[in-house]
């Protein structure tokens, strides 16, 4: 555990780079605020000894002192200030290099890693977790640093006055180390729970509101109540045992503790007068009372960043278990052109160890030929799909390009020939011509209209006020799912690829958007080397090959007319699909 | 701040007890708090005019440690009721949220998002607590401890000095509520430019398959790039105006000390203050800028508190439209007769002139295009809304005499978008019937196709689904929730396009099990695919909310119209005939 902690604050200190003459800079002004901050009052501890002094007041000393005074404090708010916001800015650079080097590890992370985890889980990893780590930066770094110095600072300053106060300030230290420790064992055990409870709570909430008509649906309502009334209670009673908690130990003892620390002042005053027969000056009293409350104050700014602590250590654990995810490894074979023949060599593919999907698979798709891939849920349609862009590769055998092992072609060169229309079309948050071109800007606006049009999405165009410059919101949730497809066909034309990968929508939609999809399906296949998953037999009638899978094996293979002879398995499912009756 | 108080005092008046105890160990308490500063004082009055004796220095130190001891466990009581109260008002509060939430139809849901009525219940009522805590906090620290010190000095030292030292301190206030809201102003500007980044990531990783096939990973780099300077620029803004509060706060509190020293060497000059009330009061200075600052953040909380119940009123106060009555029924034969009905929100009808007649054990089937008003219609069957015109009877009761918990524990229905809990699959399936036994589980897996699903996945029934849980496929999702509606066994079925996602294969099995088991139960099928309701005893198209066709599949078949069209579109490969 202790090793674990130490190589994490490693890890962390590795992204200061560069920045850390600016954090070294930062510290060092602190340093001097912190200087500046406990010789203020001690101009006024001469005042009081040397000009205060009744019957002989020295009205020249107070003043010039004075504007001294206020000279040393304006020089410690600026000095402190400027130490603050440099920190401040060192932090905000380290955290943008640590999201960026995130987000740089995510694009080259392997497709498996986003099929086994929630969305919400990766993007949290980048966006809120960096966050926490950034309130280290503006919050915990220059409070731990400023803290620090003064502790330090006022002990030894109290020193210089008198040996027994500072030996009485020096007292303190143990007590209050004791103090944080203690509390901050048991406040990050609480506020731990309390934040569990709070967001288990609330993601059942939200839980209920999304599925409302369900639970109205089927009378559940006391059901949900019953279960949501003992998450709120959990709740307040963790909340209101951490308001113990802090009623008893927070503020409350820190101002006990520094009455404490004044009572033995008076203590030590009285004594010395008493037994020792020495007088404090009245300059050094103040000065002493004045120290104990800045030795005291750090405290106040100590226990607010102990949760923030706790909380940004749990993101950074979850930030370096996402870097340590392996990347993918980058070939560096080019494939520099591309005529669209493609050959599986006796691939085999499992996702688990142990659990095939795909056996022993051959076939040969030559330049501009359409394959059909046909086959219950489950047969290995989408696996072929998966293996042929690479988002995973097979467990033995060979996928030929142009009769070159794709293995050795660096995957983004080999992509860059390939265009896909997926099954549940993703359409960006951005303008109807950006989720046609994307990024590419080589894609003209000219290119990505036509693009629309001949896939048949000019009635999408017409209903827009903004044409191709229309903003599409919620990931297209105002679009039907036939124009959702149309504008991912229209994007797969435009970037006119050598080989087409197509995997039909399975769920059924109307005629009339089944017939534009179809149609689009046909132009933008035309003069390429496709690849079509199909649900619907009907579609794949023209196909040049069709290969019927069943449990990761291809069963038959051939063309729809020499199936249909062939009196097998795809004539079966042809008929109970198509001529049913 | 007057306001908030009002609008949380219905919680105090009923706890008095709590509201003595705050009060009380709050005056005692800040009355305490004058004390350590007046002792010190004293004594160094003592050890310089020379008159300190032994059992003085006892007493002191006795005085000294009993408030201390005091003063603890005052603050201890203070601080515990405050935030307890604040707790068992925010549980209050939430409880009367969830409580009316459940309670309230979908047109309620129509008019307020589901993200607006989440923030309710987590931003809002977070401000409310930070009102009902930290604001009673510092509205007790502000007009009682402040006062209280204010009086003393003046009263014990000298009114003259107290009121001149104290002048550059009101600028404290000033600071606190300007800076303050500009801070709230860029974080909401910061917050905003969080969300964008968030959801730029989100479609990174959603679509995460089609950056990849094109090629877009640098763009996509340079636009998270952008993004996240861009917040981060925003951020910076807020943080250097935090970090405004510490030289400006040095500063104002400097110029009071100069002023009192300045002042003070005259006061003591002139006999009027001695150097141990000079002390004192130095101390009572630095005690007087908290309640300054407690007064910019008791204005800036409590107002704050104040928008937020009002917002959270807002939802408690809403009236449903759906009216209770509390008729029974035993029997289920169903009667339309030309009835209508309009969507609180839309300007025309969205259905017209229904009429039908299913009876009990009838299977019937709806199909049309999408949007044509099949939702709608069965949506009549859950008493959602209020109902429409015309006449709507089950079991010779018009709907309007049904209660809304009768209905629905007479019907099943499994929505189109599919739902899921995060709980497993057995507790999802279980919603349905909690108390099924197992061998209606068992048979309720095997009508819903689930069988093979559930041996592939890890722990089987046990495991968990939804947002926690592992991924399901649409099939999956749309099969449990079918299994969820069938193990109610309910006297009324409705699928609404309940088998889009699920293959042919296992779509027949489904219907094949609905057959058998369903001979004497109504049921009602949605769907887009004909041979889901080839064996419906009566199947109606739906147009634009008309009922444009009705009969069996048979009837259909050979009469010309939508039916028809569908069913030759389909037969033939979806090639050779062309719709209209």
């Amino acid at each position: 555990m202790g090793v674990r902690r130490l190589n994490q604050i490693k890890r962390l200190y590795e992204f200061t780079i560069g920045q850390r003459s600016l954090l070294v800079f930062g510290a060092l002004l602190s340093l001097i605020a912190v200087g500046l901050n406990l010789f203020g009052p001690f101009i006024l501890k001469i005042i009081l000894d040397n000009y205060l002094v009744k019957d002989n007041i020295v009205v020249k000393g107070i003043v010039i002192m004075l504007l001294v005074y206020l000279l040393v404090e304006i020089t410690n708010g600026l000095v402190a200030y400027y130490s603050k916001i440099i920190t401040l800015k060192a932090g905000s650079k380290v955290i943008q290099n640590i999201r960026l080097k995130v987000f740089r590890h995510i694009q080259k992370l392997p497709v498996r890693y986003f099929d086994n985890l929630p969305a919400g889980k990766v993007v949290a990893r980048i966006t809120n977790d960096t966050e926490t780590i950034l309130t280290v930066f503006t919050q915990v770094l220059s409070q731990l640093i400023t803290s620090g110095f003064t502790i330090i600072g006022v002990v030894i300053a109290s020193f210089i006055v008198n040996v027994y106060a500072g030996l009485l300030m020096l007292l303190i230290l143990p007590v209050l180390f004791l103090w944080l420790y203690l509390y901050r064992k048991a406040s990050n055990k609480y506020n731990m729970i309390k934040r569990e409870k709070n967001s288990e709570m609330n993601a059942s909430i939200n839980e209920s509101i999304s599925g409302m008509s369900v639970i109205q649906a089927f009378n559940n309502e006391d059901k949900v109540f019953n279960e949501f009334l003992k998450l709120n209670e959990d709740y307040y009673e963790s909340s209101v045992r951490l308001s113990r908690l802090n009623s008893l130990t927070n503020t409350n003892l820190i101002e006990s503790l520094k009455s404490v620390v004044l009572m033995f002042l008076i203590f030590v005053f009285s004594y010395m007068f008493l037994f020792q027969n020495t007088t404090w000056s009245i300059g050094s009293m103040y000065l002493m009372i004045d120290y104990a409350g800045k030795i005291m104050m750090p405290l106040y700014g100590i226990i607010g960043v102990f949760d923030v602590i706790e909380q940004a250590r749990v993101a950074t654990n979850k930030v370096y278990e996402l870097l340590d995810e392996e990347e993918e490894k980058e070939d560096t074979g080019e494939l520099k052109i591309f005529n669209g023949n493609i050959e599986f060599k006796d691939v085999n593919f499992s996702y688990v160890k142990g659990h095939p999907v795909l056996n022993d698979i051959n076939f040969k798709v030559n330049q501009n030929e359409t394959l059909a891939l046909v086959g219950h849920t489950g047969s290995g349609k989408s696996s072929i799909i998966n293996l042929l862009m690479r988002f995973y590769d097979p467990d033995s055998g060979e996928i030929l390009f142009d009769g070159v092992d794709t293995k050795t072609i660096n995957k983004q060169s080999m992509r860059k020939h390939m265009a896909i229309v997926l099954q549940d079309p993703y359409i960006y948050n951005g303008t109807l011509l950006y989720n046609i071109r994307l990024g590419n800007e080589n894609i003209t606006e000219e290119e990505a209209t036509d693009a629309l049009i001949s896939v048949g999405g000019e009635m999408i165009l017409k209903r827009f006020k903004n044409g191709i410059h229309e903003e599409l919101i919620e990931s297209g949730s105002t679009l039907s799912l036939g124009e959702r497809q149309l504008i991912s066909f229209a994007r797969a034309l435009a970037f006119k690829p050598t080989l087409l990968i197509l995997d039909e929508a399975t769920s059924n939609v109307d005629s009339e958007t089944e017939q534009l999809v179809q149609r689009a399906m046909k132009i933008v296949s035309s003069n390429r080397t496709t690849v079509i998953i199909a649900h619907r037999l009907s579609t794949i009638q023209h196909a040049d090959q069709i290969l019927l899978l069943d449990k990761g094996n291809i069963v038959e293979s051939g063309n729809h007319q020499t199936l249909i002879a062939e009196d097998g398995k795809y004539k079966e499912m042809y008929y109970k699909q198509v001529m049913k009756k | 701040m007057i306001t908030f108080l009002k609008k949380i005092s219905w919680y105090y008046k009923k706890h008095k007890f709590k509201f003595i105890i705050i009060l009380v160990s709050a005056i005692i308490l800040n009355l305490l708090e004058i004390m350590p500063p007046l002792i010190i004082g004293k004594t160094i009055d003592f050890i310089t005019t020379e008159t300190l004796t032994v059992t003085l220095m006892r007493n002191i130190l006795l005085l000294f440690s009993v408030v201390i001891i005091s003063i603890y466990m005052l603050t201890f009581l203070s601080i515990y009721y405050i935030s307890q109260s604040g707790y068992h008002i925010d549980a209050i509060l939430r409880k009367r949220l969830v409580k009316k939430y459940l309670a309230m139809s979908p047109s309620f849901y129509e008019r307020n998002s589901s993200g607006d009525l989440m923030a309710r219940i987590t931003n809002d009522l977070r401000s409310v607590t930070m009102g009902t805590t930290a604001g009673i906090v510092t509205i007790l620290d502000t007009l009682i401890y402040g006062t209280i010190i204010l009086i003393t000095m003046m009263v014990v030292v000298n009114p003259v000095l107290t009121i001149i030292a104290l002048l550059p301190l009101p600028l404290l206030i000033v600071t606190e509520v300007k800076i303050g809201r500009k801070i709230m102003d860029h974080h909401m500007t910061a917050q905003e430019a969080f969300g964008k980044m968030n959801n730029n990531v989100l479609e990174v990783v959603e679509g995460v398959r089609v950056t990849r096939s094109y090629v877009q990973e640098n763009e996509e780099y340079n636009d998270f790039k952008a993004m996240t300077s861009n917040y981060i620029e925003r951020v910076m803004k807020v943080v250097r105006l935090e970090a405004l509060f510490e030289p400006v706060t040095t500063l104002i509190v400097a110029s009071s000390f100069i002023i009192s020293f300045a002042a003070g060497a005259y006061f003591i000059q002139n006999d009027i203050v001695t150097l141990g009330e000079f002390i004192t009061f130095n101390i009572y200075l630095n005690m007087m800028i908290w309640p300054m600052f407690a007064f910019g953040m008791m204005l800036d909380i409590t107002e704050r508190g104040r928008a937020s119940l009002n917002r959270i009123e807002d939802v408690l106060y809403e009236t449903d439209d759906v009216l209770l009555s509390d008729g029974a029924v035993k029997n289920n034969d169903v009667s339309f007769k030309n009835y209508s009905f309009t969507y609180p929100t839309s300007t025309r009808d969205n259905l017209r002139g229904i009429d039908l007649e299913l009876k009990k054990g009838q299977t019937l089937g709806i199909v049309g295009k999408t949007g044509s008003g099949k939702t709608t219609f069965i949506k009549q069957f859950l008493k959602y809304y209020t109902e429409g015109n015309g006449s709507f009877i089950i079991d010779g009761k018009p709907i309007k005499d049904i209660s809304k918990e009768e209905l629905r524990d007479l019907i099943g229905y499994v929505p189109q978008e599919n739902f899921l809990f995060s709980k497993t699959v057995r507790e999802n399936i279980l919603f349905g019937k909690e108390n099924a036994t197992d061998e209606e589980l068992q048979a309720t897996i095997e009508n819903s196709a689930l069988i093979n699903d559930l041996n592939n996945m890890s722990d089987g029934l046990e495991t968990k689904v939804g947002e926690k849980g592992v991924a399901l496929s649409g099939g999956q999702k749309q099969r449990i929730s079918i299994a969820r509606s069938l193990i109610k066994n309910p006297e009324i079925l409705i699928l609404d396009d309940a088998l889009s996602a699920v293959d042919a294969n296992t779509e027949a099995h489904i219907i094949d099990a609905l057959k058998r088991t369903r001979k004497d139960k109504t049921t009602i099928i949605i769907t887009h695919r004909l041979s889901a309701v080839e064996h419906a005893d009566q199947i109606i198209v739906i147009d634009d909310g008309e009922i444009v066709q009705s009969g069996t599949h048979d009837e259909l078949t050979q009469k010309d119209g939508w039916y028809k069209t569908q069913h030759e579109y389909f037969k033939h490969g979806g090639e050779t005939i062309e719709p209209n």
